[in-house]
């Protein structure tokens, strides 16, 4: 098997690793296995590098486990190559077609993420209403390069949305910058945020305190911020008296609101809040004289359905800048995608086509394929059930690999477009990338891991000089001290 | 070339390497000397039993022995992947889980009354002979340990 993986993010590493767990390269009954992985950012990791919060280092963790399957020789990073999707939002990336792909390779696997932020039709992006993925990026000085938000100017941000993408946003607006520049926060990004006026931050959620989406940890971190404080929340009215039904993280998380923020409210110049039972119906804009007006439905949870309903009720707040944080989803363009899903079509990781066909060598995993939900545990606990996939079907019968017990679908999308179909090369090249990227590696174009573990040695040297974590590197900055590094041939 | 670098590990040209696993520092006793852990499968049967030092963390002693128990953030409780499940009789001995433990067993798939995040068991001679059982992998995706969605 020459296999292509496309998307070099956790779920890619999970299921190499995988692979390579389950097939030793010193086993003479393990078949001849290459792994390719390609992704559109010069850096591998995905979300573990450009997503997770800079004060969750110990998430990061897991990144020696990809090392350590990095350190197969059957395995190869391509970093800055974008596969075949139309709307190349990295400027430096070079494109690769997918025919490039299906020539040169036996089989693919998409672990493309969910890149686009969710976008809600009464809050279209401005100066003043920016997605929360613009503000990680940000932070995360991601190649997209987007412009810090407006802080200086802040006093009132509202976040739309209350998972724990709003509340990583949350704590890193009310954390002194101080605490957050021993992290991997960029300098450019801590100075800015020293000039932040932010004052309180409201997180807006469509349903109620059972339904929120934030996990007890995150709230529990947001409880305990030293320099903010939460505004007491009316937790009778919305929860219902009796809490026998409730789960044992929704009785948790009712406790910790119930108890409220270690700093009293009223003690600190920060201050945030919970506004449950709010959506968002529309927006205006700023003038020289007033704030934004967010106009906002209350709303209540339906029994039956758990869904928001409005009541009727509307009411309005000021604010100076919206964030969206609604979730994530992948390209519209992007083969095998489907528009209602947000995600690939996938049975039980094979890819399956617009008609309904489950597709032969062609895989999807990762939030590629069951969409942006879950933690990095549920990433990897889906990688390793599509590795079982992928090894199921290569083996012959007679040699069942373990498998992990698997239910038989996961749902099935159905699109009206017709896509061709993958046909794979059953005979490619046993060892080399796409002519495409031969070519680009010599111009310096595109990463291996070997560069890349080079960069993370000396952006965490420059930390160190620093007294934090690490400091990062651009494309410009990485490419230029790589050439300098490289022995010349 | 001098090979100052670590980097050059990864060259795809170097010579095979096995991929190491991540040492966590445990040193196994003399056989018929340490505190036995017996490991199981979700279904209950043995995968293997070994020993360990008082002290010693259930993930550690995993790692040690090579059983298929994850632990991607190492032992900082941050990930959840390492949850095991004691026997109720055991599970008692041990010390209340802590706040921070308790949030990560939130999220934990298939969690139980007598779930633990194996980071955080250190084992004690009172252990001796626990049956410590790994939860079913599942495909039906666990989300943040919610169940209806929007
Ligand atoms: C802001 C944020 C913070 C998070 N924090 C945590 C946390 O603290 N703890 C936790 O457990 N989980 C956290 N998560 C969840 C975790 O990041 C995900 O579970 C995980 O990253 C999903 O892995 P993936 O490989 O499927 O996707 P991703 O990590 O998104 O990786 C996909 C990769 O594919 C690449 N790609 C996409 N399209 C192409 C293309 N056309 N060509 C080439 N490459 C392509 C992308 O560049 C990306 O590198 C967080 C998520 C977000 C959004
Ligand atoms: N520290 C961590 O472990 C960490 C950090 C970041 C992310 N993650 C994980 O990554 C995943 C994605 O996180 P996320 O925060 O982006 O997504 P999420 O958990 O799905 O939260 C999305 C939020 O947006 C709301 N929403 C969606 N559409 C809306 C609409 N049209 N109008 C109003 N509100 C709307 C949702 O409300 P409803 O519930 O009502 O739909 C929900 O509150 C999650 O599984 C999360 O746990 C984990
Ligand atoms: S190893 Fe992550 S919580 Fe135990």
């Amino acid at each position: 098997m020459k296999l292509a993986i496309i998307g070099g993010g956790p779920s890619a590493f999970y299921v190499a690793s995988r692979i390579f767990q389950l097939l030793p390269a010193a086993k003479p009954s393990s078949p001849s296995l290459r792994i390719h992985l390609f992704d559109r950012l010069w850096a591998p990791h995905g979300l573990v590098r450009y997503g997770v919060a800079p004060d969750h280092p110990e998430v990061k963790n897991c990144t020696h486990k990809f090392d350590a399957a990095a350190l197969d020789p059957r395995l190869r990073f391509f970093g800055n190559v974008n596969v075949g999707d139309p709307a190349n939002p990295i400027p430096h990336a070079i494109n690769l077609p997918l025919s490039s792909i299906f020539k040169n390779y036996t089989h693919i696997l998409f672990s493309t993420g969910c890149t686009l932020p969710t976008l809600h039709p009464a809050l279209p992006p401005s100066t003043y209403c920016i997605p929360a993925l613009s503000l990680v990026h940000w932070y995360t000085q991601h190649p997209t390069n987007p412009p810090p938000p407006p802080l200086e100017n802040v006093s009132h941000v509202s976040l739309i949305g209350n998972g724990n993408v709003s509340l990583d946003v949350a704590r890193m607006l009310l954390t002194n910058p101080d605490v957050l520049s021993k992290y991997d926060v960029p300098q450019h990004v801590i100075d800015h945020l020293s000039r932040s006026n932010v004052k309180h931050v409201s997180i807006i959620g469509r349903r109620g305190p059972l339904e929120a989406a934030f996990t007890t940890k995150e709230l529990r971190e947001m409880i305990n911020l030293p320099e903010a404080s939460m505004i007491p929340l009316d937790l009778d009215s919305m929860v219902p008296v009796s809490k026998d039904s409730l789960t044992r993280q929704q009785s948790r998380v009712l406790q910790l609101l119930a108890k409220g923020s270690a700093k009293p409210y009223g003690t600190t110049s920060k201050t945030w809040s919970l506004d449950f039972l709010r959506s968002p119906v529309g927006l205006a804009p700023p003038s020289a004289t007033s704030q934004a007006q967010l106009k906002l439905a209350h709303t209540k949870v339906d029994a039956k359905t758990s869904r928001a309903v409005p009541t009727g009720e509307t009411s309005v707040f000021s604010t100076d800048l919206v964030t969206t944080s609604l979730g994530f989803r992948s390209p519209p363009s992007s083969l095998f995608s489907s528009e209602d899903l947000g995600h690939l079509r996938t049975i039980s990781g094979r890819l399956v086509s617009s008609s309904g066909h489950v597709l032969q060598n062609a895989y999807a995993s990762g939030w590629a394929s069951t969409g942006a939900k879950g933690v990095l545990a549920s990433t990897m606990i889906d990688a390793y059930a599509v590795a079982d996939t992928i090894l199921t079907d290569l083996m012959p019968k007679d040699e069942p690999v373990k498998t992990t017990p698997a239910s038989p679908t996961r749902e099935q999308g159905v699109a009206d477009d017709d896509v061709a179909e993958i046909v794979m090369n059953p005979n490619p090249h046993p060892e080399d990338p796409p002519e495409e990227i031969k070519e680009a590696l010599k111009e310096g174009m595109v990463t291996t891991y070997s560069d890349w573990k080079k960069v993370d040695e000396e952006e965490v040297r420059r930390g160190e000089v620093l007294g934090k974590e690490r400091e990062r590197m651009g494309w410009e900055e990485a490419r230029e001290f790589l050439t300098k590094t490289k022995p010349r041939t | 070339m001098c090979g100052t670098s670590t980097s050059k590990q990864y060259d795809d040209t170097e010579p095979a390497q096995a991929p190491m696993s991540r040492h966590m520092g445990i040193d196994r006793p003399a056989p018929g000397s340490g505190i036995k852990v017996n490991f199981q499968d979700s279904k209950g049967n043995l995968l293997k039993t070994v020993e360990a030092n008082e002290g010693d963390d259930i993930l550690a002693i995993a790692h040690e022995y090579d059983i298929d128990l994850e632990g991607a953030c190492e032992g900082s409780v941050a990930c959840s992947t390492c949850h095991v499940i004691l026997p109720p009789e055991y599970y008692d001995l041990l010390p209340e889980p802590e706040d921070d433990e308790n949030d990560m067993l939130d999220m934990a798939f298939g969690l139980t009354d007598t779930s633990r995040l194996g980071c955080q068991v250190k084992l004690t001679k009172e252990m001796d002979g626990m049956d410590v059982r790994l939860p079913a992998a599942t495909r039906n995706m666990f989300v943040d340990g919610k169940k209806a969605s929007h």
